[in-house]
């Protein structure tokens, strides 16, 4: 009897978890934001978004090598082969500016301005 | 012994003011290049608040020397060749073999040894606490590091030892990416089976203070102090001694994919129940980190 109760418990509270989980994810939608590289450089350097939201980062690489976006504040970094586009989740953010680049070529720089 | 310290030290001091004198004209050139970095190995044997980025993966031998007892000839080493991965952007693993190197000669107290052998496993659970914001310099990261050994670390002898390092890892940005604080708590119960059978408990204490100071986009170079004290039994049942390091720490970038760092600590002040100055039965006189990292 203790079993089925105890079975019974840890599946609502699977259930309460999970519907927790989608609600969340139903408040706070992903903020999209798409960056370019071309010829080495990002467009726009400095891209926005908002504050509290889970990110998507749709990074475009339009130039003929691979880059890596990468990011220590962000704790991200993600290989966009050549011609192709890389996706990248980011966690919510507090407001603020964070700095990324391309770790393969390191003058290509850029900032995500949340707000 | 002492001169030979004085010695070391005013050395080492001469490499850091060389160091720092090359920084104004390099300072010129490359001031814009000082782009944010991981802190975690920034500050030797102090571990910084920073957990990789996601998908981030890196193999690292990472090796500690200790050397100097209060007698004989002794210098032990232990190699982890440590895989590291972040699965996600607040959490760290690392797990790995460890090996170690016994070379211990007319040591009071200890059976002579010139030994290489397989000692142990570990793994590590890093956990991001409390994250770095733009107006916000403080970061800190909780970590818990099982540890088995097949062979006891200080003699070589054959046990079986489990420990539970866990640590609280601070870091400060005094001054954004180029100089740090850092501190480290820490607590660690062993147990240790020996060939009597018996299970003996210990346990570790300690806090550190370190600072890092970036003098090239590539090179950090820094000092920390560590104060450890030693006691019998899992929660400080019976101090046995303590001990106060102190020495210089290296960070080189040497590539955009690999890195080195290095400390060297050397026991400045210490207790040992019973016995007198320094603690020499539970500590080294000095230790050595030396770790190379290739991330991919």
């Amino acid at each position: 009897m203790i079993w089925i109760v105890g079975r019974r418990a840890a599946v609502a509270a699977l259930v309460g978890v999970a519907l927790m989980v989608v609600g969340s994810r139903a408040q706070a939608q992903d903020a999209v934001v798409h960056i370019t590289v071309k010829n080495h450089r990002f467009e726009p350097a400095t891209p926005r978004a908002p504050a509290n939201r889970p990110i998507t980062i749709r990074v475009r690489n339009e130039d003929s090598a691979p880059m890596e976006f990468e990011s220590v504040r962000l704790r991200v970094e993600k290989v966009v082969p050549a011609n192709s586009e890389g996706v990248i989740n980011v966690r919510a953010l507090s407001p603020g500016r964070y700095e990324f680049f391309d770790d393969f070529h390191k003058q290509t720089r850029g900032t995500l301005v949340v707000e | 012994m002492r001169a030979r310290g004085m010695t070391w030290a005013l050395g080492a001091a001469a490499a850091v003011a060389t160091l720092f004198a090359g920084v104004p004209a390099y300072a010129d050139d490359a001031n814009n290049n000082f782009y944010e970095i991981e802190t975690k190995y920034i500050f030797g044997f102090t571990e910084g608040s920073g957990i990789g980025l996601e998908g981030e993966k890196e193999f690292s031998p990472e090796t500690v020397i200790n050397f100097g007892k209060r007698d004989g000839r002794y210098a032990v080493s232990e190699t982890k060749f440590e895989y590291e991965f972040t699965p996600n952007q607040y959490i760290q693993i690392e797990l790995g073999p460890l090996a170690s190197y016994y070379n211990i000669r007319n040591v009071t107290g200890l059976d002579d040894m010139n030994a290489v052998k397989w000692s142990g496993f570990f793994t590590e659970l890093r956990y991001l606490l409390f994250d770095r914001g733009t107006n916000q310099p403080l970061a800190v990261t909780l970590s818990v590091e099982p540890e088995w050994h097949a062979f006891d670390e200080t003699s070589g002898a054959r046990v079986v030892n489990y420990g539970l390092e866990m640590k609280v890892n601070a870091d400060l940005e005094l001054v954004p990416n180029r100089l740090y604080l850092g501190a480290n708590t820490l607590y660690e119960p062993e147990t240790t089976r020996a060939d009597l059978g018996v299970w003996d408990r210990e346990s570790t204490l300690g806090q550190s203070l370190a600072i890092a100071y970036r003098v090239r986009p590539d090179v950090t170079i820094g000092a920390e102090a560590w104060y450890l004290r030693h006691y019998d039994g899992m929660f400080f049942n019976s101090f046995t001694g303590d001990a106060v390091y102190v020495g210089p720490t290296l960070y080189v970038q040497l590539a955009t994919k690999a890195f080195m760092t290095a400390a060297w600590n050397t026991q400045i002040a210490g207790h040992e129940v019973g016995v007198g100055t320094l603690d020499l039965t539970d500590f080294s006189r000095n230790r050595v980190k030396v770790k190379f990292a290739l991330e991919f």
